[in-house]
């Protein structure tokens, strides 16, 4: 069958690289490790993948601001994103690749340049890494979670996650459009707050996605859950589902082949 | 180091958070110096500071300060003018916390090539400083003996208290 | 040959001046040079004929440090046990090396010469760990020093053989109690702020280079208030064909990563002195993670595509014993005009000597050089050419065309004076359990549960990214709301191995009680290494294929009290390795954790030891964790319980002192007994000790649950997937030890290149890496 090629995004201090690597690998995806700077250089070229995938970690340290040099690159060098967004092509960013894509305006929508979303430092003041219970938007069209149950569990790791929004009609376009993908609840469904929603996000937002649903940014880690020795409570035995994170990828896939 | 092409200028920078936004870090500054003893101070507002030393224009700073330093939802920033007078601020203050100049600067490496890679004229040097807005009655000395015991290390820090406008 | 130092302000001119003129001129270089190694120095350029310059004191100050050569542990020392003297002509060969060699393992691939010890992991890769301390660092500048100590141990691993991934971060700490109310001299940082601030830097700094940081723990006691302990381990995984390094004759000398600048110099001979108020600022840095970032991937890129022949990192003395090192079989011809430099006005010793952080030196063969500049150039990382190595066995160093360093390898790699020690145990009489006020079980419980160091460590290992490189699969964090405390963590490296259908995983684990070592710094070692192996096993790791890491920390062993319960610790350590055959693969002293206090009197920290240990978990699928599983589950005590309470948390909560230790059975005997080997049984068979009958349920939140109380209960899995597992040793008392489970540290071999003698490890310093503040 055919292999899609996936791109993952390189920078000085992209960490999950390789972890997303091997997950698309699992799934049938042909990933591809291809530094900003090789964009940046021509040698590679954003339209000859299937996929995009800005993977987690700290772009340039995140000095000045969570993935913010990364994303002034980004809207300089990949010019034809938003092209390879339009031709429904499959794009995830996670974690720092998340706050990426919406500080180089690509999410919530593509469409609209200006950046109308942002993050800020956690509540708590903190970097945290805990596992979250979340729930999918079942009413969004976003085809990396295509067969998923509504609940699943996902960690998260991040210091500046907190989703902010420009201005409160942000959020009621948010909804209209069904964008927001993923939201923090707790185990059984209810939008509490810390630590079922680990840095303050606004409505309790862990994820967004564009109105067509082929463009996802979430702050919790689908690489890391790819198998179920990675649950925290597998050797308990109390968790028999498939890995949430790798049905992600194979959606992902599936949908490029 | 390698050329006199133009002038060098610095440009003091000012990011801060919007006040509609709340600000974690200033909060857990705030309950640091409360625990120094200065338990009538009522808020603390954090910011950065970015010294940045080049052949750049004022528009080039202005620029570089709008699209690489500032977020475009949740910051603002400003160019502190140079030599700015002291306020009489009763009660607010003005703590900054700059790195000695024997120490590395992680940050400002990063600015330095961020700067450049937005394709304007490579800085110098640029230096990264944390900015605090304290308000509530205090002393300076107080202050200054808060913050040295814990929002600074006098070993690489070098700190400067003013008193500010609100 | 020396046309060396023509400019007379780089001349020290130290013939013909008296041992007190030299002293003199030591404390003002910030040299940290004894009145032997004087005469030594001095007797050398007598031979020569000439002065020295300034760089060639400073690279001779720096190689024969404490920290580089380790010199306690390789010096004589007349030992006086009782009314017993012996003579010691090599601790460290007599002890840690001796019982390495004794159980003989053939999966032991490098041991004490490199930047880490490697081990096998399967057939096609290995395993490479090392532990360091950046204690002094640490107590100047809390953020700055622990970030730097990740980064520096980090670097070490990036340095064995041709290079390694790091896999795995562990990080143990001591500190005085966060609400300590006593005095403070003046400088000092209070305790609270320490803890604050190192864990905010081994965050900072992990949590950047995508290391998962998810093993260690935190011991408090006053007298750590002045020198906290700061213990950075790192795990890395390797090619097997990437074990062994070799420079020739040629080979040019590559610097890579950060630019070179005026900071942390005198951090190798800082470290071994008293912390004092006129600190240099220098000595302290900030580190920056994303440079090294770039150079972790460069350097596995290019160690991938087989473009260099040998690595080392730059730590304490910078250039001088990066190169130093790499060179000291052949020679090195230097040019320090070549360095990348963060600020033009540097003298040229201070570029030779500098410790800025994220520098490593590699031995390319010029043919290589350009497919090197391009990978190098790919990731943004800076590269220069600083000179070739020679033949001529010397070390030779140019900036400008003038002569700066001009010395013989021998002779500073040899050439240190070795000058007897004397060491004093005295044993304790035995002392029954005493004093203090009885209190009930319950309330006793309640108290203990409460120490700060049985407490919850949650608060720290949340802010460490434990799950990056998606291979954590038994987690720090256990429990149905993954809020307990886990034994060891097993690390699946598939980010390292690119193979996610190869499930073989290992363990890191610790042990460490400085309680014990209070009574006796024998069974303190014994059961520091008797802890970390059940660790071990209790998480599924397979215990007859450990490996074992030694840092002592200790105060001065210029106190013969001091060294003789060093000496004891040291013993304990041989005699648990010939017990339970398990090597150590590397290690590291960090000597003279002493200060003045408030009152001017010296502060000596308690002796400690922390061993990590590091064993393969053949199928991670097969992993076991301690938490109670379900209702109706049986619980096993293994092991006989004996009135050892000495030490134990409990007394200390009842106010009660003297007492047994434990005594780790079986008593280890000299030659390697094979009581251990077979996994299952393994740790379980040092049965001792007594748990107060308390039980708690499941113990509750300490981050490394120490061997101690907790272990007692077993709870049998729902799942019996292996036999061994179900019975956790028990353990022994309550002494909650802090640091125990979380981590893995890295063996470093305390070995440097720098010492010449090769048929045995030997922990000089050079290559053991020291690496710039790091105490």
């Amino acid at each position: 069958m055919k292999k899609p090629k996936v791109l993952i995004l390189r920078s000085p201090g992209t960490n999950c690289e390789l972890e997303t690597a091997n997950a698309f690998k699992a799934v049938g995806g042909e990933p591809e490790l291809v530094h900003i700077s090789e964009l940046g250089a021509g040698k590679k070229k954003l339209m000859d993948y299937a996929i995009f995938a800005l993977p987690g970690g700290f772009s340039y340290g995140d000095d000045v601001g969570a993935g913010k040099v990364l994303a002034n690159r980004v809207r300089h060098t990949l010019t034809d994103l938003r092209q390879f967004v339009r031709l429904g092509r499959p794009v995830i960013g996670i974690c720092n690749g998340f706050q990426v894509l919406v500080k180089a305006g690509i999410l919530p929508s593509s469409n609209a340049c200006d950046q109308s979303a942002s993050f800020t430092v956690n509540d708590s003041g903190k970097f945290e890494a805990r596992w979250t219970h979340l729930r999918i938007n079942t009413q969004s069209s976003c085809l990396f979670f295509k067969g998923l149950p509504e609940m699943i569990e996902l960690p998260v790791a991040h210091g500046e996650g907190k989703l902010v929004l420009k201005s409160p009609r942000h959020l009621e376009d948010l909804k209209k459009t069904k964008s927001i993908a993923l939201q923090y609840v707790s185990e059984d469904g209810k939008l509490l707050g810390y630590p079922h929603n680990p840095n303050g996000s606004l409505f309790n937002i862990a994820g967004l996605t564009n109105p067509e649903g082929n463009v996802l940014g979430l702050m919790p880690h689908p690489e890391r859950f790819v198998s179920l020795h990675h649950h925290p409570n597998w050797t308990r035995q109390t968790y028999r589902k498939a890995p949430v994170g790798l049905e992600m990828f194979k959606n992902a896939v599936d949908y490029a082949r | 180091m390698s050329g006199k092409v133009a002038a060098q200028n610095t440009y003091v920078l000012e990011v801060r958070l919007r006040t509609e936004y709340t600000d974690a870090e200033g909060a857990a500054a705030l309950a640091l110096l409360k625990e120094q003893g200065l338990t009538s101070l009522k808020e603390a507002r954090m910011g950065r500071l970015y010294e940045i030393t080049g052949a750049l224009t004022a528009n080039q700073a202005q620029q570089a300060g709008k699209d690489l330093l500032c977020d475009a939802v949740t910051q603002e920033f400003r160019v502190v003018p140079a030599g700015a007078a002291p306020m009489n601020g009763m009660n607010f203050w003005r703590v900054e916390v700059w790195l000695k100049p024997t120490v590395s600067d992680p940050v400002g490496a990063t600015v330095v090539e961020a700067i450049a890679e937005a394709g304007l004229p490579k800085p110098a040097s640029a230096r990264c400083a944390s900015l605090y807005l304290l308000s509530g009655r205090a002393m300076k000395a107080q202050i200054e003996k808060a913050v040295a015991k814990s929002l600074a290390n006098p070993l690489i820090h070098r700190v400067v208290v003013t008193e500010a406008h609100p | 040959m020396s046309q060396l130092a023509e400019t007379a302000a780089d001349v020290m001119p130290i013939l013909g001046k008296s041992a007190k003129e030299l002293k003199a001129l030591g404390a003002q270089r910030h040299l940290s040079l004894s009145d032997a190694e004087w005469a030594a120095i001095q007797a050398h350029f007598k031979a020569v004929k000439r002065e020295p310059s300034l760089a060639e004191l400073e690279t001779i100050a720096q190689t024969w440090s404490e920290h580089c050569k380790h010199k306690t542990f390789t010096s004589p020392i007349k030992y006086h046990e009782g009314k017993k003297t012996r003579s010691i002509k090599n601790l460290f060969q007599e002890t840690i090396v001796a019982a390495t060699e004794a159980v003989k393992k053939p999966w032991c691939l490098s041991l004490f010469k490199d930047n880490a010890g490697v081990v096998a992991f399967g057939k096609k890769w290995a395993l490479a760990m090392k532990v360091e301390t950046h204690n002094h660092p640490s107590a100047l500048e809390p953020y700055g020093g622990a970030a730097t100590g990740v980064g520096g141990v980090v670097r070490d691993i990036l340095g064995v053989g041709l290079g390694a991934k790091p896999v795995l971060n562990t990080d143990t700490f001591c500190f005085g109690r966060p609400d300590y109310k006593g005095g403070l001299p003046e400088g000092a940082h209070h305790p609270m702020r320490t803890m604050r601030g190192v864990v905010a830097g081994v965050r900072d700094y992990g949590n950047r280079m995508g290391i998962p940081t998810a093993g260690g723990g935190i011991w408090f006691d006053d007298d750590y208030r002045l020198n906290p302990l700061v213990f950075c381990g790192t795990v890395g995984v390797m090619p097997q064909w990437a074990v062994k390094k070799q420079v020739k004759p040629g080979d040019l000398i590559v610097a890579v990563g950060g630019r070179t600048g005026r900071d942390g110099l005198h951090g190798a001979t800082f470290s071994s002195a008293n912390l004092g108020a006129d600190a240099p600022s220098s000595a302290v840095q900030i580190g920056h993670a994303i440079q090294e970032k770039r150079v972790l991937d460069a350097l596995l890129a290019a160690r991938d595509k087989q473009l260099y022949s040998s690595v080392t990192d730059c730590g304490a003395g910078g250039f001088s014993s990066a190169i130093g090192e790499l060179g000291a079989d052949c020679g090195a011809m230097v040019r320090l005009e070549q360095a990348p430099l963060k600020v033009s006005d540097l003298d040229s010793w201070e570029i030779w000597l500098s410790e800025s952080q994220e520098r490593m030196v590699l031995a390319v063969n010029p043919k290589s050089l350009k497919a090197l500049e391009a990978v190098f150039a790919a990731e943004g990382c800076e590269l220069a050419v600083l000179g070739e190595f020679t033949k001529t066995g010397r070390l030779q160093v140019m900036h400008h065309e003038r002569s700066v360093v001009d010395l013989d390898m021998k002779f500073l790699h040899k050439g240190l004076p070795r000058v007897e020690r004397e060491a004093v145990w005295t044993p304790a009489p035995a002392a029954k359990p005493a004093g203090g006020v009885p209190k009930k079980m319950g309330e006793a419980i309640r108290e203990m549960v409460a120490n700060l160091n049985v407490c919850s460590r949650e608060w720290v290992i949340r802010q460490y990214d434990h799950e990056v490189q998606g291979g954590t699969i038994v987690k720090p964090l256990q429990g149905v709301r993954h809020d307990g405390p886990g034994d060891a963590c097993v690390i699946w490296p598939h980010a390292a191995t690119g193979d996610m259908n190869d499930f073989a995983a290992f363990a890191v684990g610790h042990g460490m009680n400085p309680e014990y070592g209070r009574i006796d710094p024998y069974w303190m070692a014994l059961a520091a290494v008797d802890e970390a192996l059940r660790n071990l096993t209790c998480v599924g790791a397979d215990p007859s294929r450990a490996a074992l890491l030694d840092n002592f920390c200790w105060a001065s062993p210029d106190d013969p009290k001091q060294l003789g319960a060093l000496i004891r610790a040291a013993e304990g350590c041989r005699d648990a390795a010939k017990g339970f055959s398990a090597p150590f693969i590397s290690g590291k002293d960090s000597l003279f954790n002493q200060s003045k206090d408030e009152k001017g009197k010296d502060l000596q920290i308690p002796g400690t030891l922390l061993i990590s240990a590091l064993a393969p978990v053949p199928d991670g699928r097969k992993a076991v964790t301690m938490d109670f599983k379900g209702v109706g589950n049986a619980l096993y005590l293994i092991g006989r319980t004996n009135d050892e309470l000495g030490g134990s948390l409990y007394h200390k909560t009842l106010g009660r002192t003297g007492g047994e230790v434990p005594k780790v059975s079986p008593p280890p005997r000299s030659t390697a007994s094979r009581r251990c080997t077979r996994p299952p049984r393994a740790a379980s068979c040092s049965p001792r000790t007594t748990c107060p009958r308390a039980a708690w349920p499941s113990a509750p939140s300490r981050w490394a649950l120490p061997a101690s109380s907790a272990a007692c209960w077993t709870s049998t899995k729902s799942r019996a997937t292996r036999a061994s597992t179900p019975t956790r040793p028990c353990s022994s008392p309550s002494p909650p030890r802090a640091s125990s489970s979380r981590s893995t540290r890295s063996t470093s071999p305390r070995s440097s290149a720098t010492s010449a003698s090769p048929p045995s490890p030997r922990w000089s310093a050079a290559s053991g890496r020291p690496r710039p503040t790091q105490s």
